[in-house]
C-alpha cells in the first residue's frame, strides 16, 4: 500500500511553510491595526457592506482574531482549526474586496492598517484578491494536513495523534484501541 | 506476571495517558480562549485611550446652541432661511486638505447663499483623520468650533480654522491657535472670549463632536469633504470643476431623496 499523502515528509514540511506564511502575515496585519481600533472600525465601514452597528465590534475584534490565529499557526498549536479559521478570514476578505469592486467603490482595503476611500483603490483589487487567494490556500493546506514538524501540536496531542487524523494514522490508532 | 495482568496494566497506563492528553488539550484550549477575551478587552481599552480623554469635570456634555435637533451638526445660518429652501450639509474634517480646497473654492458661495437665506447651511464635523494621522487635532478643532457657536461666531471660526490649516497634513493645531489665534480671526472678544476659552479648556463640546462624527458615518459618509443637498450626495468631481455660479445652480437644482 502506498504511503498516505499526509504521512510524506514533503507534505509535512509544506504544512510548516504554509503555517509560517499565513501565520506571519496575519500577525503583522493584526499587530499594525491593534493599537488603533477606531481606525480599524473606519476601515470596516469604508466597505459599506455590514450593518452600521456591527462595524464597531468587528473593527475591534478582527485585529485580535488575526494576531491570535497567526500565533497559533506560527507555533503550530491547534493547526487544523487555526488553518480553517484562516480560510474563513481570507474568504471574508476576498468577498469584501469583490463586493466593493462590484459596486465601484474605491477604497484602501485596510488590510495592513489604513483604509477608507482613496482615488485609485480599484486598480489594487486584482492583486489584493490574488494575494488573499494564495493565503487562503495556505490555510486550507494546513487544515487538510495539520501534522507538521516544529509544532506545539506534537507535544499537545502526543506525536502523531492529532484528533481527527485517523485516516493517515491507522496503525497507531489500531494499536491504541486494541 | 501473567499475560492478563500485564495486559490490564498496559490498558490502565494507556487510559491514564489519554486522560492526561485530554486534560492538556482542555487547558491549552482554555488559555487560548482566555487570550482572545483579554485581547478584545485590551483593544477596547486602547481604543478608549486613543479616542481622547473624557471632558474635564465641570465641563458638562454641552450641546451648541445652534445644533440641529438630532445633534448631527450645527446650523450656520439659524433664523435666516425660510422653510422649504434646500438643506445643504457639508461634512468636513478640520485636518482634511481637500476640505480646505472646497472652502477656498466654494466657501464664499455657500456663505453668501446662507446669508441670503437661499439655503439652510449645516456643517457636520467629522474626526476620523485623528485615527489616520494618529493625533487629536480634528476632535480638538471640532470642539473649539462648537464652542465658537456658543459665542455666536461658528461660521467665522470654521473659516478661520481652514485659513490657518497647516500646509503639511498631520501637523495638527496647537492650543494657542485654537484658543487664541483663530478666536481672534473669528472676532471673538471680551466676555465671549473668556466663555469660549472656558468651553474649550473643559472640552465641554467634545462628546457632541464625537457624536457628529458617529452620525455622519452612520449616514454613510466615509470621506470628506462631502456635500449633501436634501440628503443627496453631490459628486465631488462635479463640485470641484464647477464655477461658483455652476455650483450655486447645482445646489438649487439638486433634487432631494426625502
Amino acid at each position: 500500500m502506498p504511503k498516505p499523502l499526509a504521512a510524506r515528509p514533503w507534505v509535512r514540511w509544506a504544512t510548516f511553510g504554509a503555517r509560517q506564511i499565513l501565520g506571519i502575515t496575519l500577525i503583522v496585519a493584526g499587530a499594525i491595526k491593534l493599537p488603533w481600533p477606531e481606525a480599524s472600525v473606519q476601515a470596516v465601514r469604508a466597505y459599506q457592506l455590514l450593518p452600521f452597528d456591527l462595524t464597531r465590534p468587528i473593527g475591534y475584534a478582527l485585529p485580535v482574531l488575526e494576531v491570535v490565529v497567526g500565533l497559533l499557526l506560527v507555533t503550530g498549536l491547534f493547526t487544523r482549526i487555526a488553518g480553517w479559521i484562516g480560510v474563513a478570514i481570507m474568504a471574508a476578505f476576498i468577498f469584501g474586496i469583490s463586493w466593493v469592486w462590484a459596486h465601484g467603490i474605491s477604497i484602501d482595503c485596510g488590510c495592513f492598517g489604513g483604509g477608507g476611500e482613496t482615488e485609485n483603490g480599484i486598480a489594487q483589487y486584482p492583486w489584493e484578491i490574488a494575494r488573499d487567494v494564495g493565503l487562503l490556500a495556505c490555510g486550507a493546506w494546513a487544515g487538510l494536513f495539520p501534522r507538521s514538524p516544529l509544532a506545539l501540536d506534537n507535544w499537545l496531542f502526543g506525536v502523531g495523534t492529532t484528533p481527527g487524523d485517523a485516516a493517515d494514522n491507522e496503525e497507531e490508532l489500531e494499536e491504541s484501541t486494541a | 506476571m501473567s499475560q492478563s495482568r500485564r495486559e490490564a496494566l498496559r490498558r490502565q497506563q494507556e487510559a491514564q495517558a489519554r486522560a492526561k492528553r485530554t486534560q492538556r488539550i482542555v487547558i491549552v484550549g482554555a488559555i487560548v480562549l482566555a487570550l482572545v477575551v483579554v485581547g478584545v478587552f485590551g483593544a477596547i481599552f486602547i481604543g478608549q485611550l486613543n479616542r481622547g480623554s473624557a471632558p474635564a469635570s465641570g465641563g458638562s456634555a454641552a450641546v451648541p446652541v445652534n445644533a440641529t435637533a438630532d445633534s448631527s451638526g450645527i446650523v450656520v445660518n439659524p433664523g435666516k432661511f425660510a422653510a422649504g429652501v434646500p438643506k445643504v450639509e457639508v461634512f468636513v474634517d478640520y485636518q482634511c486638505p481637500v476640505c480646505k480646497q472646497l472652502e477656498t473654492m466654494h466657501g464664499a458661495t455657500l456663505d453668501d447663499m446662507a446669508t441670503k437665506g437661499e439655503i439652510q447651511l449645516i456643517y457636520r464635523t467629522m474626526t476620523f483623520l485623528d485615527n489616520n494621522l494618529r493625533n487629536d487635532s480634528s476632535i480638538r478643532a471640532g470642539t473649539a468650533a462648537a464652542c465658537a457657536d456658543n459665542a455666536g461666531r461658528y461660521g467665522a471660526y470654521h473659516d478661520a480654522i481652514f485659513a490657518g490649516q497647516p500646509t503639511t497634513e498631520g501637523t495638527g493645531y496647537t492650543s494657542q491657535q485654537l484658543r487664541v489665534d483663530f478666536a481672534g480671526v473669528a472676532g471673538i472678544t471680551g466676555d465671549s472670549l473668556t466663555g469660549f476659552q472656558g468651553c474649550f479648556d473643559t472640552r465641554a463640546t467634545q462628546s457632541f463632536v464625537q457624536g457628529t462624527n458617529e452620525k455622519a458615518a452612520q449616514a454613510g459618509v466615509n470621506s470628506t469633504p462631502t456635500v449633501m443637498v436634501n440628503g443627496t450626495k453631490l459628486d465631488n468631481n462635479t463640485v470641484f470643476q464647477a464655477t461658483p455660479e455652476a455650483f450655486r445652480q447645482l445646489i438649487l437644482t439638486t433634487k432631494g431623496n426625502g
